[in-house]
Order: structure tokens, then sequence, then C-alpha cells
């Protein structure tokens, strides 16, 4: 068994080529950070409607794909399904890398960075953010326990694992419920916010590892048997599914009620309605349903790479709608009267994201990139091949 | 005793510090300062709950006495960047769509309600419910994740996006607010505590339009006791279940 | 340089990144002892600036050690649970102790802390 698995050479042009990319993106993040810590946040695009900009949404896709990224150990250790457990170290490896690219930009946007350890000394427990700061490092130990008993101690890897796995559900939870909780704003405040998240986290998390290890075997020559791949786009069609019915529920409940009628066909029809239609619908769940389905391009591993891609788009644009438009709809403060004012008052809130923001994110991505590339290169973490274990085909193709 | 601050610095310090500190709106239970400043602790006078009654029908569009006295008072300053730029009051005009009222002007301030959303999700207890009802913020703990601000429905809160200087007429009453922070209304606690009317409300007296009743709702025999029980008055968003303290009549 | 240049691809081993760094580190701290304040400079600290008038609410010793902790629990007192007593007031050092750069500043610069009261307040003249 120990054989099976090993770093790669990281001495390719290549390989050294993106480490130097990661680098740079990462170097442009601390750039952006010390420039906003310098000016203040007035040299973002943020503004007091629209609190939380760019790097929130990068922030955020991350810890959606953090968790989500965990699912091919759980489909193996928890369910098992066993042709993904030489998957289970990439897996929970890519969690961990994701989790601290996304936190690192959550901790570097906030107004008094300096500050950023008083959560952990003056804890308020009826804050969503106090109860994710216990979600995501305990998240993080747990993946990091999943790792060590995949390497060590399979004798536990069942019991840890499984507790990861129940673990990123609340987290994922707990990141969703930051805004469904949230009653004062007319688009947020849903109690299927944070199932939805959930689900995202599925399909994103399911298409970025698809994304990442079709490449690195690629690039670093190994062999993999297609059928792999196919299985995992089966469950990927699952959970884009799953997300669509999600997405189809909350609309038709929110429009039965006349009450939320007027900001719900805001949705349909204002200004982030083309994020919602060409981002969360188009990209997250039509455009890939349509190439997965699809017998000939469903069937070929580029068209099932493509349809990672935009599914990797699709969580991007639904975080990025969940935030925008969430934010960008007027306080109805006085329901049946015209609101004006100079604080923007009864005005659909504007927002321009500038590039530091936009450095700050990709900064985020820079982290978790380099993690994952030193990761690979210095740990055993990719099987040498990607083989079926014998007796096992794919149940269902297009 | 010394204090050993070193210890707060380890895992077992920070549990032990939020265990002590978690339960935190219980620790805000003292009274407000007597009115005389003095070294001694004494007994603590009933417990008040201050509000806020706006009576619409005197507040004219043109009148921003109220606005202006504020930003003179607690040093709020304007960047000259309308979406960034801090209002602790502002004013608001409202249009009925039907046109079956007249047009009514009134300001919008942050309403210190009773169960303050932005409270809630504070994740280091910086906002934070004073036993008075005053709702703060303790800018010495804010980390600046503007999460009340996507919590609070009334817009009441402002982050400083801009590097901040004493103004030229510095009131040193009050400390200005450092770049990355959030703030917003105070009651003006600093000439509360001293039995002093909040900035706004003696410039509305001031200017002649005597729009705005402050006082102790937990007192029944007082001023604003006695018109919230007899005139009709609403606030804004009952719905949302905060039981905001800020009254208006006439909307 | 080529990204095939061995001095790069020599870079990119477990054990000789660890290496590295541990060399770093511990030139990284040769340099800074040599950069710490010559011996008699430590001998002869600041002295804050004397009050002119007294007596200071707590003796000069228990002030010197503990006037952090004794500002903060004052600050939190006094913002968060609205008691307030003029006498201990933050700023009310500075009505004996009348320059902020001899009294406070001079100290912190000294032992290297830079705490930010006076973003916010400023030190009444």
């Amino acid at each position: 068994m120990l054989n099976d698995y090993s770093a790669i050479e990281g001495r390719s042009p290549g390989f050294i080529k993106l480490l130097f990319g990661l680098g740079f993106l990462v170097l442009l993040g601390a750039g952006a950070f010390v420039y906003v810590e310098h000016y203040g946040h007035a040299v973002t695009g943020m503004n007091n409607q629209i609190v939380w900009g760019l790097p929130h949404i990068f922030a955020i896709s991350l810890l959606v794909m953090a968790s989500g990224a965990l699912n091919m150990g759980s489909m193996s250790t928890v369910f098992a399904v066993n042709q993904f457990e030489q998957f289970g170290r990439f897996s929970a490896f890519l969690a961990i890398a994701l989790l601290i690219g996304g936190l690192t930009v959550l901790m570097l946007d906030l107004g008094r960075p300096d500050n950023m350890l008083l959560p952990m000394v003056y804890m308020n427990f009826t804050s969503m953010f106090t109860w994710n700061v216990f979600l995501y490092t305990g998240f993080m130990t747990l993946c990091l326990l999943y790792l060590w008993t995949m390497f060590e101690y399979k004798q536990y890897k069942k019991l840890v694992g499984t507790a990861a796995f129940g673990w990123r559900l609340v987290l994922t939870t707990g990141t969703g419920s930051i805004f469904g909780v949230i009653q004062g704003r007319e688009v947020f405040g849903s109690a299927i916010t944070a199932p939805t998240f959930v689900a995202v986290s599925l399909t994103s998390g399911t298409a970025l590892g698809i994304l990442l290890l079709v490449h690195t075997f690629r690039q670093t020559n190994r062999e993999m048997d297609e059928r792999l791949i196919f299985g995992m786009r089966n469950a990927l069609m699952f959970f884009l599914m799953l997300v669509a019915y999600l997405l189809i529920v909350e609309k038709f409940t929110r429009l039965y009620d006349p009450a939320s009628q007027a900001v719900q066909m805001w949705i349909l029809t204002g200004s982030w309605a083309w994020l919602y239609w060409i981002g969360v619908w188009g990209m997250g769940v039509i455009i890939p349903l349509a190439l997965l389905f699809n017998h000939t391009l469903g069937n070929r591993v580029s068209g099932v790479l493509l349809a990672s891609g935009c599914v990797v788009i699709g969580a991007f644009c639904f975080v990025a709608h969940t935030l925008l438009a969430g934010q960008s709809y007027p306080f109805d403060m006085f329901p049946g009267f015209k609101v004006e004012s100079s604080f923007q008052d009864g005005v659909v809130g504007s927002y321009t994201p500038t590039l530091p923001e936009l450095f700050l994110g990709l900064g985020g991505v820079g982290i978790s990139g380099l993690i994952y590339l030193l990761g690979i290169r210095f740990f055993r973490m990719l099987p040498k091949k990607g083989v079926v274990p014998p007796g096992w085909d794919l149940p269902w193709s297009p | 005793m010394t204090m050993d601050r070193r210890s707060v610095l380890g895992l077992g310090g920070a549990i032990a510090a939020g265990v002590a500190l978690a339960p935190g709106l219980h620790l805000i239970a003292a009274p407000a300062a007597p009115a005389t400043p003095t070294d001694d602790a004494t007994e603590a006078p009933p417990v008040p709950r201050w509000a806020l009654l706006i009576d619409t029908t005197r507040c004219t569009t043109d009148c921003t006495a109220c606005t202006s006295a504020c930003r003179t008072e607690n040093n709020v300053q304007l960047f000259g960047d309308p979406e960034r730029d801090i209002h602790w009051i502002r004013k608001v005009e409202l249009r009925d769509m039907n046109l079956r009222h007249p047009p009514v002007s009134l300001p919008v301030l942050c309403n210190h309600c009773e169960h303050p959303p932005c409270v809630h999700v504070c994740p280091t207890a910086a906002s934070f419910i004073r036993k008075d009802g005053v709702v703060l913020v303790d800018k010495h703990r804010c980390i600046g994740c503007r999460y009340c601000m996507i919590a609070c429905p009334y817009k009441a809160r402002s982050l400083v996006f801009h590097k901040t200087k004493p103004p030229k007429d510095n009131n040193p009453a009050v400390p200005i607010r450092a770049a990355g922070v959030v703030e917003k209304c105070t009651f003006c606690v600093h000439r509360v505590d001293n039995g002093e009317q909040p900035a706004c409300v003696a410039a509305c007296a001031k200017a002649d339009k005597n729009a705005m009743l402050f006082g102790d709702i937990n007192d029944p025999k007082s001023e604003i006791s006695q018109r919230l029980l007899k005139e009709k008055t609403q606030t804004i968003r009952p719905d949302l279940g905060l039981k905001p303290h800020v009254h208006y009549k006439g909307i | 340089m080529s990204v095939n240049s061995p001095i790069i691809l020599a870079l990119f081993s477990a054990g000789r990144v660890l290496r590295l760094s541990v060399l770093i580190v511990v030139l990284l701290a040769v340099w800074m002892s040599g950069l710490s304040a010559p011996s008699e400079a430590w001998a002869n600290p600041p002295q804050p600036e004397k009050a002119v008038r007294g007596p200071c609410v707590r003796d000069a010793d228990w002030m010197r050690r503990n006037h952090m902790d004794f500002l903060k629990h004052k600050r939190n007192e006094t913002v968060r649970e609205g008691k307030f007593i003029q006498s201990e007031a933050f700023l009310a050092c500075a009505s004996c102790h009348q320059s902020r750069e001899r009294f406070c500043d001079r100290c912190h610069a000294y032992v290297a802390v830079a705490p930010n009261c006076f973003d916010c307040h400023q030190y009444p003249k």
C-alpha cells in the first residue's frame, strides 16, 4: 500500500512556473492587503450599503469548496464507494488548503486586522461568526486527523472520516447561516439558504476535485482509468439536480408570499438578475447539466472538465449573487412610502469592485494553490495510478 | 495583584477568558453613572430605559438642526464620498405612493432596540447593550467585520472607510474613530450620563421645533411615558420583533 | 535564469528547504541580536515625566507596572458599564502629567510598544 502513492517530482518547468505564478498571486494579495490597510477601506468599492464585497465572495467561495472538496474522501470512507478511496488523501488535503486560503482572505479584509484575535478572547456565542470560528478550526483539525489516519492508522479511518463528514455538513450550514439568520435584509433570512450552501458545496467541491485530479494526473504523466472520472460525473449530476431543486423551492415559496413578491421579482429582473440567470442558473446548473447529459460530451473527459469548470464558476456566482443582491436591495423601512435621503435610502445599492479587492481575493486562491502544490510535492498525496477496483464498472452513462 | 496578561495568549487563557466573558450580556449590568462625577461608588438609582419620541408633524424638510448638531457634537466628519460618508442620524423624506398623505420628513437614527440584531451577531461582543438600553460599539474591541451592518435593518451603522483626523472644531468629550471600526449613534451617552439631553434633541428644541422628546420610559411619570401612553405612535419595522425605542408620531 | 537551472531545482527538495530555513532563522537571530541597543542604554531607561501635582490615584511603582491593565479595566467599566470616575479616567492623567511626549511616548518607544490610544483620543493640553 505504501508504494501505491507517491509525491510528484516537481522538477518540470511547468511545476516551477505554476509555483511562481501562484506565488505572484500571493504577493499581489499581500500588496493589496497593505494598500487597503494604509488607505482605509475607502479604496475598495465597498460602501455603507454593500459592506461585503469581492474579497468575501472569494473567501466564502473557497470555504464552500473546502467543505465540498472532502466529498471524494467521504464517499469512500462513509458511503463505501470504494473506487474513490485512493483519492481520500487528496480530498482531505485539498479541503485544508482551500480552507486556509479562504480564511486568510476573510481575516485580511477586516477593518482592524490587528485585532483579528479578539474573537478568540471575547466570544459572543449568539454570533454565527463565533460558531464558525469553532466550525472552521474543528474542521481543519478533523481533516488533519483524517489525513493522518489515512496515512498511518487505517483502523480509525472510518471513525474520523465519518466525524469529518458530519462536521462538514454542519460547517457549510454555518457558512450559509451567516446569511440565513439575518432577518433585517429582505433577501436574506431563509431556512433554505444553509441547505442550498451545502448543495453548492457538493457540486463545486466535486467539480474542483475533478479538475485538479485530471490536470495533476495529466501533468505528471500518471494514468487514470476514465471510468473514475465518469463515476464522479454521475455524482456531480446528482448534486447539480439537488441545487436546482433547492433553488426552485426557495423561489417558489418566496414568490407565493405577496409580502416578498416585490423583492423576489427584483431578484429575477433587477440589477443583479444577469448574475442570477447567467451565473447561478446558467453556469451553475443548466450548462453543466446539459453538457453532462449530452451523449457525446458527457462521455468524454474533456466534456466533464468543461462542465466542472462551469460548475466552479457557477458556485462563485452563487456566492456573489447571495452577497451582492442581498445587500443591494434597499431596506424597506417604511412600506408603502417612497423614501429619499442623503444616505441612499430607498435606492438600490451600487457596487463596483476595485483592483485591490480582486487582488486580495486572488491572493487567497494563490495561497490555496500553493499549499496544494507544495503538499503534493512533499507528501504522498496522490496514487501513482488511478485504477478501478476489480469487479467494478460504471453503473450508468448518458 | 499582578494580572498575568501572557496567560491570555495561551489557549487555556483564551478559553478561560472566553468562559468568563462569554455571557457578556450579563456583565453589562451596571447603572448609568450618577449625575455628578464622584469618587465614591454610590448606591445605584433605579435603572432608566432611555427612549426617543419623534413627532414628525413638527419636523420640516428644510430643517437639519439635529443632523448638524450630531456632527458637531460627535465629531462625525463628511469625506465628500456620499456612499461612504458616516451618518449617525439622517433626514429621510417619505412620499406616500398613493399621494393620500402629504410628504413626511423625519430623522432616522439607531433605534436602540431591546433585541438588537447587531449585538446578536457581533463576534467579539464589541456591540453591546447597556443596562439602560443604549446600544453601543466598543471601538476598542471592534474588528471591523461589518456583520452588524449586514444585520441592522435601519442602516444605522457606518464603517469608518477613510483615515480620520480630529476636525478643527473638535469636541474633546468624544474621541474620534480610527479607520476600520464601525460606529453609530450613541444617544450621546456622554451627555445623558451627565443628565443632559442628546445633542440632536437639544438642537431640535433650540431650533424651536420641539419635534424630539428624550426620556426614561421606565419612569411612568416622565413626559415621554405619558405621551407614549396617550398618543398614537409607531416604531420602524415592528414586524421584526426588535422592540426599537425610537418612536414616531404622525407617519 | 531558466526555470530549469540547478539552483532553482535544488531549492525544491524537502530536506534542503528545511535545512535552509533553519539556517535563515539562525542568521536572522544573530543579526537581530547585533541590532539591539548597547548595554549602557539598558541601564538608563527614560524616566516618565514627573507629575506637576500629586498624589496619583495609585502609587508610582504600582502604576509603572500595572497602568496598562488599570487603564484597560477602567476603560471597560466606562465604556461598557457606564461607570465613570473622573479622577481615574484615562485622559485625567493629563491633569498632572502635562506632556504626552514625555509621559507616554518616550517609554513606549523605548520598550517598543505601540498602544493605539491616540489614534482616536486626544491628550488634553
